[in-house]
């Protein structure tokens, strides 16, 4: 029985003509539109991850402490809230540091007649504190601390970043949103076509006795055919489009962001496109109007 | 098979009421063939409408292979037109699909299994003897094929009943006298016929038994 209804459905996608490609293309539209912002909120998702984890806030101390000195500190910072890990920067690590990062012109460090750099604290907050709010509350601690004499640090230009990332996820669901609204009307005219296309039909099958599910499962086939068409197009124009463009948008990617790779849809997050391709469609198809037995 | 008790129906309301059947009342037999006679607007079409549930009385009982037609729910009229075969004056084919494809449709989306819809089509064709043309469109045939493929369609699901209303109305005497044939047929097989025409003459020639209407009333029961 599912056979033949799927034949009558094919056969009513025919039926359906220029309409139902229309309908069709306007899925793509609409779920290429979709997985184009999906793309970029991931991506953008990845790094500020990314950057979350390198949140670092840096605590300078007055003096250097000594011997068990250290240990103690650490452990003081350690059970702070909010802190993840510490690590202790002595002023002569903080100073080849800079050596290293002043590369041949390191030799200027060697004309200083004493160290000036501080010894430091580098607090990796948690993922949890790694938040303009967390790292405020972060630096209010370690400033309470009679050793430490100045701190900096925070989280705020990674907030930014995810704030970017939130306006991605939704305009993307707005456009996306629209433009399935256009598809969905659109599978349902189509839908509405067919239905009086098949009046004759329709109403045999009433008269002979088909059930109300087997007169419009077709129809319900139809949109939902529709729909995995259409976002199985829009997948495949975002698979081409990744192809194509992530190899030359990467090295910007690495520079601005920080990202190695820029990643595509998981297989999970391809079938749901699909399943919403297919769920536009057969919504679409539910509300044609021709009730069987009305 | 059928029991209609004191059924009547009318339409519309206030001046506009029309009353399309009164009081009619009379039962057909399992294996019957009767005849429904009467003139246009006596009522024949609406009656047959009521015995498939196509209408409701306004009030009355009417009762069809065991069903309570009037109490049947939308979910379960399908079960009872699936015992009923219907002819209409026009043969009603879909017009895209051969003739061999008109009768498999209707099997098919009735649950028939698909290895049973060839040879059940196949049965009913030979029955009504349109075998030979089997693969050909509705446009392609005579109105006499026409209606000997609604009569197969009709009985290719093996119907207890078969309500014919008017199928010999589209044809001259000889296509008719061919459709008459095939429908005595159907009924010397044990499908209990009833058959509504117009024309008093081939309901004298058919020598059944004769419900007549007049005006939405059952005058006669005769044969």
């Amino acid at each position: 029985m599912l056979g033949f209804l799927a034949g009558e459905a094919a056969r009513d996608l025919r039926r359906a003509g220029r309409v139902g490609l229309s309908a069709i293309l306007l899925i793509t539209l609409s779920l290429a539109a979709l997985g184009c912002f999906w793309l970029l909120s991931l991506n953008l998702g990845r790094a500020v991850e990314q950057w979350r984890e390198r949140v670092r806030v840096v605590a300078y101390l007055r003096e250097e402490p000594r011997g068990a000195g250290v240990d103690d500190l650490l452990a003081r910072v350690q059970a702070l809230d909010g802190v993840q890990r510490v690590r202790f920067v002595s002023r002569a690590e903080a100073l080849s540091s800079l050596k290293r990062s002043l590369g041949a012109q390191a030799s200027v460090v060697d004309q200083l007649p004493r160290n000036p750099l501080p010894a430091s604290l580098e607090v990796t907050p948690t993922p949890e504190a790694a938040t303009p709010d967390g790292t405020r509350e972060l630096v209010q601690r370690l400033s309470a601390m009679s050793e430490v004499d100045e701190v900096q640090g925070g989280a705020e230009w990674v907030e930014s970043l995810a704030q970017w990332q939130r306006l991605f996820q939704l305009t993307g669901l707005g456009v996306g949103a629209v433009l399935a609204l256009a598809a969905i009307l659109t599978v349902t005219t189509a839908t509405t076509l067919v239905l009086h296309a098949r009046r004759d039909e329709m109403e045999i099958m009433r008269l002979v006795g088909a059930t109300e599910a087997v007169i419009r499962l077709p129809l319900l086939l139809q949109g939902m055919t529709q729909g995995l068409l259409g976002a199985a197009l829009a997948l495949a124009a975002l698979v081409a489009a990744h192809a194509v463009f992530a190899p030359r948008l990467e090295p910007l990617l690495t520079l601005t962001l920080g990202l190695a790779r820029s990643v595509f849809l998981s297989p999970a997050q391809m079938a749901l496109l699909l399943a919403g391709g297919a769920m536009l469609g057969a919504f679409g198809g539910l509300l044609a109007k021709g009730r069987a037995y009305s | 098979m059928i029991r209609l008790h004191h059924v009547g129906k009318t339409f519309g309301a206030g001046p506009a009421k029309h009353t399309a059947l009164a009081d009619i009342t009379f039962g057909i037999d399992k294996g019957e063939f009767v005849v429904l006679n009467g003139p246009s607007g006596a009522g024949k079409t609406t009656l047959l409408r009521l015995l498939y549930r196509d209408e409701v009385p306004t009030e009355g009982d009417v009762e069809v292979a065991g069903f309570d037609v009037p109490a049947l729910s939308r979910r379960r009229i399908p079960r009872l037109r699936r015992s009923i075969g219907i002819v209409f004056q026009d043969a009603k084919l879909l017009a895209g699909r051969t003739v061999f494809e008109n009768i498999a449709f209707v099997l098919r989306v009735i649950g028939t299994p698909r290895k049973e819809v060839t040879p059940r089509a196949f049965t009913a064709l030979k029955a009504v003897g349109l075998s030979a043309r089997a693969q050909a469109y509705p446009a392609q045939l005579s109105q006499g094929e026409a209606q000997r493929a609604s009569l197969a369609r009709a009985i290719a699901k093996s119907p207890q009943l078969l309500l014919a209303d008017e199928p010999t109305g589209n044809l001259d005497e000889e296509m008719a006298d061919e459709i008459l044939d095939v429908i005595e047929d159907i009924w010397q097989r044990g499908t209990t016929v009833l058959l509504a025409t117009h024309q008093a003459a081939l309901a004298e020639q058919l020598k059944r038994r004769t419900l007549t209407m007049r005006q939405g009333r059952l005058l006669k029961d005769e044969g």
